[in-house]
């Protein structure tokens, strides 16, 4: 990275570079296209439908419509969905990254029987879409009697998580050194006293950023929500939004409004927590 | 046992309904009673010969796997190209450039749904006061140009993910190369091709096989904006699936489907994955 103070020049030269000046505008240009369905989206969410019928896509709203927030939230239940994506979020995270974090320490550290198959399974497993098998899901929380559940849910949602958590925790607790969880354990430490002790404690920006990847790509799951959870009353957000467009798709403005409000938390932890997403998602795929 | 818990829950409910989907490709069940029973490759037989749906899924899936593994891996890489020189408002770029990839699925196919809207959204606004009123579409509705469309929001969404990635193996290039190269009289464009390009190669191919991965996945962005829809004419193949298991109450033939888009997929993951531990082995 050529980290200089002054743009636009290459690593060691006075000149101002012509070709990275048309790049940066560009990229300016993309931007532009970019941010232009949040402006948008946000835009008509603050309108009444008249001015949306009447004024054109990219007019500010004149007045501001807030009662589209309200009327939606009302109308499209956001109370309930709000409520249920929270309780499965909460409950889900931290005990799937806690049961990942407990495997990999021992796919890593102890030397089990088969652990090279069940390692390979979970590799594999990082690869496979469920999106693929919905049928096969819905007839086995079914035969658990957990359809409409929390905990019909929560548990496919945790094994569709292992995988991914367990390879990436896998590959950063390898890298700790052998001594040190090897001396602790002739001192009489057992291996769950190591696991919390030592290596919790040295993991903790990996464990953070596989805390809020996790956190995002449940909040906004939604084809294995569809089919588990049928009742309107344990509809998740994703799920609420979707009825929301089907039933009052005319009502621009709310509609917008219901959008914003279910992308608006995601969207919060995004900008608060970005540096942890980006070392969260390359530490597992590329490694030099 | 620290290995149990998590070893359990994928055992139960990833790695058992994988298996359980082979076996009920071979019956005849609506997914609730109990009459269920063993017709042998009929659900093959009627998906893959009588299902005029079939093959239309197939195909587009097809179109769909294609484009997604040349556009939004390409702008990915652009925009990582850029993001990556001196240039001012880098970070605040990034982020905007890899915000959708953040957002629920299902909204951006409702965010684009709206902009495609025939009568008040963004396109058709834009295209009017344009003063190309000639190229006013019903985006979503025509079955020639639906599967296009919802393929634009699938671009939004997904090149900040290839980008993240690409960035990050740009920052893996050693400095020293190019500086020495560089030295050596190497130009910019012979320092692309003969440094940069090749150190890229590993993060091109991971890039390549998690967009073709990803794009077999997706099935909330088609739900939530046209459901298959108009004529099939965006129908794909995890959505087929859900649709005759889930919908049509006939677990028989949406497994077959599912059996067979998993072959598809069995069949790219497992050289990558060979590739992959290679690469591990080769680190370590």
């Amino acid at each position: 990275m050529s980290g200089v103070a002054s743009p636009f020049r290459q690593a060691g030269a006075e000149r101002v570079d012509p070709l990275l000046v048309a790049l940066w505008i560009a990229l300016i240009i993309v931007a532009v296209v970019w941010i232009a369905p949040f402006i948008f989206i946000i835009f008509t969410s603050l309108k009444s439908n008249a001015t949306v019928m009447g004024t054109g896509a990219f007019s500010p709203p004149t007045s501001l419509a807030w009662e589209n927030f309200t009327n939606a939230w009302r109308r499209g239940d956001f109370g309930t969905t709000v409520v249920n994506s929270t309780i499965i979020t909460v409950i889900k995270v931290p005990l799937g990254l806690m049961i990942s974090a407990m495997a990999a320490y021992s796919l890593s550290r102890i030397q089990v029987w088969g652990h090279k198959v069940v390692f390979l399974a979970i590799v594999f497993g990082t690869m496979i879409p469920f999106q693929v098998m919905l049928a096969p899901i819905f007839k086995q929380v079914n035969s658990f009697g957990l359809i409409n559940t929390y905990v019909g849910i929560i548990l496919p949602y945790l094994a569709f998580g292992v995988p991914y958590q367990v390879f990436i925790l896998h590959g950063f607790f390898k890298e700790v050194p052998k001594e040190l969880s090897e001396a602790a354990l002739i001192d009489g430490a057992s291996h769950f006293t190591v696991f919390r002790r030592i290596f919790l404690p040295v993991s903790l920006p990996v464990l953070a950023a596989l805390l809020i990847l996790d956190f995002v790509a449940t909040w906004n799951e939604f084809a294995m929500a569809l089919v588990i959870l049928q009742d309107p009353d344990r509809w998740t957000l994703p799920l609420g939004l979707m009825s929301f467009q089907s039933q009052f798709a005319r009502d621009y403005g709310q509609l917008n409004a219901a959008i914003v409000m279910t992308v608006l938390p995601a969207a919060i932890v995004y900008l608060i927590f970005q540096r942890y997403f980006v070392s969260g998602l390359t530490s597992g795929a590329v490694k030099e | 046992m620290l290995l149990a818990p998590a070893v359990l829950a994928y055992a139960v409910f990833a790695f058992y309904p994988m298996i359980d989907v082979i076996q009920l490709s071979f019956m005849k069940w609506n997914g609730l009673n109990a009459d269920k029973h063993w017709v042998g490759l009929d659900n093959y037989r009627y998906v893959l010969h009588d299902d005029p749906v079939f093959w239309v899924a197939f195909k587009n899936t097809l179109i769909w796997t294609f484009l997604s593994v040349i556009f939004p891996p390409l702008i990915g890489f652009g925009l990582a190209l850029g993001l990556n020189q001196n240039i001012p408002g880098r970070s605040p770029l990034r982020a905007l450039f890899y915000m959708p990839v953040i957002i629920a699925p299902i909204a951006v196919a409702t965010m684009w749904r709206w902009m495609f809207d025939p009568f008040f959204g963004l396109f058709n606004s834009l295209l009017s006061a344009a003063g190309w009123p000639n190229l006013i579409q019903d985006w979503l509705g025509d079955r020639n140009v639906a599967l296009y469309s919802v393929f634009i929001g699938y671009v939004w969404e997904v090149a900040g993910f290839s980008m993240v990635l690409f960035l990050a193996g740009l920052q893996g290039v050693s400095q020293t190369l190019v500086e020495a190269a560089r030295i050596d009289g190497a130009g910019r464009f012979q320092l692309f091709r003969y440094v940069t390009l090749p150190a890229l190669r590993p993060t091109i191919t991971i890039v390549l096989i998690l967009s073709l991965i990803n794009s077999l996945k997706a099935f909330d962005i088609v739900y939530g904006m046209t459901g298959g829809g108009p004529a099939q004419s965006t129908q794909m193949l995890a959505m087929w699936a859900y649709t005759q298991a889930m919908q049509l109450g006939d677990f028989g033939r949406g497994s077959a489907i599912s059996v067979v888009l998993l072959l598809i997929t069995v069949a790219i993951v497992i050289p990558y994955l060979r590739w992959t531990l290679k690469r591990q082995e080769a680190y370590q």
